[in-house]
């Protein structure tokens, strides 16, 4: 089995995000930018289907920071790490990757695509849906369980209010994982040095293949608080307050 | 022009965001335009009795699964997408949302905007408002129709809860498009609430992963014993496996609306928002004073969570 896992590295919505001047897109400059989360667990979990059932893990990032994010994945138990090349200075626009995914999955001779449910750039959609349209192949989101039985695959999937839903699907198959079935390893120094000596591939892009999209006219920022009212940031006088706003309201006694 | 606003239901009971949904489509909307709900599941009573603010209802139904899978909700919207050609199909951002709007948007080629907020109409376009980076920023986009918008829950009112006029009702059998399905359902798992049931608590402090290990949990469950409130977590929480999951607030935890919700180093993501943004009293302790939890708080702190529980606690303690 061979499965191909995509890697997306996103600003990290943490930290400070200011907007360029023309107001179309967010300052790249200074930002920190990480793996998404999701994809995080999507790597976590195509290791744990080879660890269990065993299969070739091919590790595709995208965007700054993609080659230390390839080291870790390599680290990690990755096979084959590949840098898609990514439109410099862009959000990572699921709907326009999609063509160069579905181009790798093809060339690779992939069983299973595997990356996060989402990412908070995604926008015009999300890559789970496009790819396995695209391919012609089943497609689940939001995983929170994957297993292989019998040469199937087994999905269970998050629904709303705490309801899980379990799936069995005949591969070749797309899944946008939102919890790998154990938290994402850590790996040693030693490991991720190791790892460095690792050949990186590269993937030049894809065309999207749509005609017509929808456009960001302009980003800004919500209106400031809603009607909340600011406490502060000095712990003692925020006790006090919500200590006396709470007895006003009833809270303060059991 | 007519627009297809999609629903979901399971179990006997439509989600509120189906009504949300043909809101939404009425905003979308100008005078004359039609409102045709989608609906496919088990049972389709519940959107027959319910989704009558819509103008007509196609339901498909397949009474022997108890769950729709994406796939063929998908598979049976683009069938009727085709039969009814219109301008414009509205899909809720849920778990078989997230599958069905960019199914139908690769399928059509049409444009797709995720996590909208706010539709208008002009002309042949529409002029929509979508989160990105976690709620954070606000997306202003222009999408030429016909188009796939899908849609935030909470964004829109619900739109009437009324019965639909039997002569306003397509109805078709969608067994033979799951039983072709390649995604096959085997089991669904409802959770142990074990004697947890947040959505009749009164009272609940919230942990985000702003609590940084399992440890801590202690420290916010110490204040919510002293406030006599249920403790909860947000999603990285619960998936770290330091709460169960029937503690988990939000998109696929529990939706809640307690008097009391305090929340303690949670961001604010709208996933999280959805599950408690109706709450009557929101407290939020988080040191990003741009955390979107702030957007839906009415009193915010900036100050370190610990610092706060352990002087708020002392407080509340000594009722000084
Ligand atoms: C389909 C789908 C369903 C989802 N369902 C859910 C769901 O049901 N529930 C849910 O919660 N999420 C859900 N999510 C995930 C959601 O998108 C967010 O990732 C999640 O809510 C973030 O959790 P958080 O706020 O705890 O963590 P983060 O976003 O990492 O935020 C942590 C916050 O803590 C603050 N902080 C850090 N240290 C401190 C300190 N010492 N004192 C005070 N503040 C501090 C930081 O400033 C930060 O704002 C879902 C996502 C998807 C795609």
């Amino acid at each position: 089995m061979k499965i191909l896992v995509v890697l997306r590295m996103i600003p990290d919505s943490a930290g400070e995000l200011e907007l360029t001047g023309d107001g179309r897109g967010i300052d790249r400059e200074w930002l920190d930018f990480q793996l998404n989360d999701f994809d995080d667990h999507a790597l976590e979990e195509a290791i744990l289907l080879k660890e269990a059932a065993g299969a070739t893990v091919v590790a595709v990032a995208i965007g700054e920071g993609s080659n230390r994010v390839l080291q870790m994945a390599v680290a990690r138990g990755a096979d084959e790490a590949i840098a898609l090349e990514a439109e410099a200075d862009g959000m990572i626009d699921s709907r326009a990757i999609a063509g160069s995914i579905v181009a790798l999955a093809r060339s690779k001779a992939a069983d299973l695509v595997l990356c996060g449910v989402q990412s908070t750039e995604d926008l015009f959609g999300q890559l789970v849906p496009y790819a396995g349209a695209r391919l012609g192949w089943p497609h689940v989101s939001g995983s929170s369980r994957l297993s292989i039985e019998a040469s199937a695959l087994r999905v269970t999937q998050e629904r709303g209010g705490g309801i899980a839903a379990t799936y069995e699907i005949a591969l070749p198959a797309v899944i946008g994982v939102q919890t790998a079935s154990k938290a994402p390893r850590y790996v040693s120094g030693s490991k991720l040095r190791e790892a460095s000596k690792t050949a990186m591939g590269k993937a030049a892009s894809e065309p999207a293949g749509f005609e017509r999209s929808a456009e960001i006219v302009a980003l800004r920022l919500p209106g400031q608080r809603g009607t909340g009212e600011n406490l502060g940031d000095n712990p003692e006088n925020v006790a006090d307050r919500l200590a006396s706003i709470l007895a006003a309201k009833g809270f303060a006694g059991v | 022009m007519r627009i297809v606003a999609c629903t979901e239901g399971s179990f006997g009971k439509i989600e509120p965001f189906s009504l949300e949904m043909i809101t939404a489509a009425r905003m979308a909307g100008a005078a004359g335009d039609e409102v045709v709900a989608f609906f496919a599941g088990q049972d389709p009573e519940p959107a027959v009795t319910s989704l009558g603010a819509a103008d007509r209802l196609v339901a498909a139904s397949a009474g022997n699964t108890q769950l729709i899978a994406a796939e063929s909700y998908a598979r049976l919207l683009a069938d009727t997408v085709a039969a009814e050609e219109p301008g414009l199909v509205l899909v809720p951002y849920s778990a078989n949302g997230l599958d069905v709007a960019g199914d139908l948007a690769a399928r059509t080629g049409w444009p797709l905007v995720s996590y909208v907020n706010e539709i208008s109409r002009d002309g042949d376009w529409l002029a929509v408002v979508a989160q990105v980076y976690g709620g954070k920023i606000l997306a202003e986009c222009s999408v030429p129709l016909p188009a796939i918008l899908m849609v935030n829950p909470g964004a829109f009112a619900e739109a009437e809860r009324r019965a639909v006029d039997p002569s306003k009702l397509q109805h078709s059998d969608a067994t033979p498009v799951v039983a072709e399905g390649k995604v096959r359902l085997v089991g669904v798992e409802v959770p142990n609430y074990d004697g947890v049931d947040l959505t009749t608590a009164e009272r609940i402090v919230c942990v985000g992963r702003g609590i940084g290990d399992e440890a801590s949990i202690d420290i916010a469950r110490g204040l919510a014993d002293i406030l006599g409130a249920e403790i909860a977590g947000s999603r990285p929480v619960v998936d770290s496996g330091w709460l169960p999951k029937v503690r988990q607030v939000g998109k696929s935890g529990q939706k809640v609306k307690p008097k009391l919700y305090l929340a303690l180093g949670v961001s604010g993501a709208p996933e999280h928002l959805e599950g408690m943004s109706k709450s009557d009293l929101i407290i939020a302790v988080n040191t990003d004073p741009k955390a979107p939890i702030f957007n839906v708080a009415h009193f915010g702190a900036t100050c370190d969570l610990f610092d706060l529980v352990a002087n708020l606690s002392e407080r509340l303690q000594t009722g000084r």
